[in-house]
This record gives C-alpha cells, sequence and structure tokens, in this order.
C-alpha cells in the first residue's frame, strides 16, 4: 500500500493505493497521525486507488475524523470504488462522512 | 458457475473413529460468496466434516483445498495463515465467560493483530451494530438470554472480517423467532460482506432460510447436493424423508428388533 501526500493551497490531499486492511490501516493511522499533529484544517481522502477496506480500515478514517473534528479540522472522501462505497453503505458510515465523486469537487467546495 | 470460484475443495474424504466409519469419501465444492449448508441427522458425520475443513481432524484419507492449498499436509503455521481469514460460530456460543462482551470481540484482535486498542473499540462497535447489540459492550455472558449470546458469538466470528464462516448448528436450542433472527442475520451477512458461509444444521427451517446451496450427508456420503429447489425437488426418498422429518422411511432410526428377547433372556 503507497500514500503519497500533495497540497492544493491549504488543502492536504492523500491519496492512498492498495487495499487498507488489518495489516495496511496501521500505517495509514501513523500517516493520518501526522496531519493531525499539525492541525490541518482541511484534508481530502482519494480513495480512487483502493479496491477494499476491512473495517480496521473503516475504524482508522472513523478516528481520524474524531480527531480533526477535535480541533475544527474537516475531513472528506473522494473517489470511492463502488465496493469500497457499499461497505460505508452497510456499516452507516456514509452518513457520518463527507463522500464525494471527485476530487476536483471537493477541493472546489474547500475553496 | 466457473470453477475458479471454489474456494474450499474436499475430495474423496475417509475418516474412522474406533472402526467406526464417519466420513466415507466425501465430495464437496464451497463456491465464493454462497452459502452452502450441510444438512443431515445427529451423527451422519457433519459435524466431523466441518472439523476436518477448519483443521481440527487430520483425515485418514482424502485432500481438502482452502484458497488453492491442500491443508491436510500444511505445517501448523502455514495453516494458521489460513485459519486467520476463518470465523466460527459455535453451537454454545463459546464466549468466554469471565469477558465481558467487548473483551470477547477484542481478544482475537489484540491478539493476532497490531492494531491500537482505539482502533479495536471503534471495530467492536461497528460489529455490535451488525448484529443490533451496540450498547452491549460491558455487560458478562452471564447477563445475556441465548439468543443474545449466539449473536455476540456471530459479532465474535466477524471481528476479522474473514473470508469463509463456519456456523456449527447455529439455531440450536433457540425459540423460533431467535431462530429466525440468527438466520437473517447469517443471510444479511453472507450478501453485505460478500461472506462465504458454510452452515451445518439439522434444522430444516434453517436450511431452506439461509441456503444458496445444499449438501445432504447421510452415512459419510454426501448423497445431494444443489439448489434449494434441486434438493426440495429431490427424487431420493432419503432426502424427501428428512425434509418432511418422517419416521418411516429408508433412514431407519431404530435397530433392527431381531434378537431382542433372546438377547433379554440369555
Amino acid at each position: 500500500m503507497q500514500i503519497t501526500e500533495r497540497k492544493d493551497n491549504d488543502i492536504v490531499i492523500y491519496s492512498i493505493k492498495g487495499d487498507i486492511d488489518i495489516n495496511s490501516s496501521p500505517q495509514v493511522r501513523e500517516s493520518f497521525e501526522k496531519l493531525v499533529n499539525e492541525k490541518a484544517m482541511k484534508i481530502v481522502i482519494n480513495l480512487a486507488e483502493v479496491s477494499y477496506i476491512d473495517s480496521s480500515g473503516l475504524a482508522t478514517l472513523v478516528e481520524m475524523l474524531k480527531k480533526t473534528r477535535g480541533y475544527g479540522g474537516k475531513i472528506r472522501l473522494s473517489n470511492l470504488a463502488a465496493k469500497v462505497r457499499s461497505l460505508f453503505e452497510i456499516t452507516k458510515l456514509e452518513k457520518l462522512f463527507d463522500i464525494y465523486d471527485t476530487e476536483e469537487q471537493v477541493c472546489a467546495d474547500f475553496k | 458457475m466457473q470453477e475458479k470460484d471454489v474456494i474450499v475443495e474436499v475430495k474423496d474424504l475417509v475418516k474412522t473413529f474406533d472402526g467406526r466409519t464417519v466420513l466415507d469419501g466425501v465430495n464437496l465444492k464451497l463456491r465464493k460468496g454462497e452459502t452452502t449448508v450441510i444438512m443431515g441427522g445427529s451423527g451422519c458425520g457433519k459435524s466431523t466434516l466441518l472439523r476436518h475443513i477448519i483443521g481440527s481432524y487430520v483425515p485418514d484419507s482424502g485432500s481438502i483445498t482452502i484458497f488453492g492449498k491442500e491443508i491436510t499436509s500444511l505445517e501448523e503455521s502455514e495453516f494458521d495463515k489460513i485459519r486467520k481469514k476463518f470465523g466460527m460460530v459455535f453451537q454454545n456460543s463459546a464466549l468466554f465467560d469471565s469477558m465481558n462482551v467487548e473483551d470477547n470481540l477484542s481478544l482475537a484482535l489484540r491478539e493476532h493483530t497490531e492494531l491500537a486498542e482505539d482502533i479495536i473499540k471503534i471495530m467492536v462497535k461497528m460489529k455490535l451494530e451488525l448484529v443490533g447489540l451496540r450498547g452491549f459492550e460491558k455487560l458478562m455472558p452471564s447477563a445475556l438470554s441465548g439468543g443474545m449470546r449466539k449473536r455476540v458469538g456471530l459479532a465474535r466470528a466477524i471481528a476479522m472480517d474473514p473470508e469463509i464462516i463456519f456456523y456449527d448448528e447455529p439455531t440450536a436450542g433457540l425459540d423460533p423467532i431467535v431462530a429466525g433472527v440468527i438466520d437473517k442475520l447469517i443471510l444479511d451477512l453472507g450478501k453485505k460482506l460478500q461472506i462465504t458461509s458454510i452452515v451445518v444444521t439439522h434444522d430444516m427451517k434453517s436450511v431452506f432460510s439461509v441456503a444458496d446451496r445444499i449438501a445432504m450427508l447421510y452415512e459419510g456420503k454426501v448423497i445431494a447436493e444443489g439448489t434449494m429447489e434441486e434438493i426440495k425437488h429431490s427424487k431420493d426418498p432419503r432426502v424427501q424423508q428428512f425434509i418432511t422429518g418422517s419416521p418411516d422411511g429408508p433412514i431407519k432410526f431404530f435397530m433392527d428388533s431381531g434378537g431382542y428377547l433372546e438377547e433379554l433372556t440369555k
């Protein structure tokens, strides 16, 4: 699994490539902690290249959401594959997260 | 259905206990995302078959292939990697009575993963929500009804996001409504999470509620295998007798009475 980070003005965009599962989610968490420590206010997680996310991956995103909300930051998700999106629906998390079809839409909304 | 979808394949499996042949050449294929019910009367070998698939028993002969690997001769450490993809729902729920619900669900995650405790807590809430028991985290198993214990057992079985769940008599000892709830959960989890399920049961209502495919085991052999409709319309009188629960038919429940009086008086 690979995580790349880039910036669009004050927006931090994380692109994740590969499955997020019990083995890889601690790595995702570690990267997120860095953002939380920096108190990043606008975060986009692009999941275009994630074909599967298990419950540890979902829990990692939930924890990230809790922490960013704690200091007034915002985290939004984009480009979810159909299978990944259905996992958010099954676990009712689609109501918890702001989910966008494309990264451009999130960034435009943030601006 | 293409052959590549088969994730468990049992071939010519034979097991004998103390001279009694319990499995007598079992052949069975389990396909990804499907719920297969193994049905049959008490003592027909269905639980023994299940224990072979999960690696608790070694067969006398035959093979079992799971995810393309032959498991009967696999090193324990190699088999452990496959076992992590299994979830197991036991007949008696098998909860640890000294641990609360949250700890019962967390145990495998703490033992087998590097996940942080905060992440595990969130996962436990998600699993309990799936079985309708969120809010029961701090209760001890002794405070739960039989049906609730069974649901906790189910939540624990999915704690590690398994690819296959094995259910051993999941509705045994439950009232019809609670049994229906468990059947619905088995169905929901299979369909929603795309989990392959193997259910061992003799509860016919449960069989026809949850099965995509059914295999009937009798005297250590699979005597019928097919979809629900194929089994319902099977011409095999043994299958029909089992479905209708008739005491009369080719399946005998009593020993031949010959020699009874002689045995009493000898």
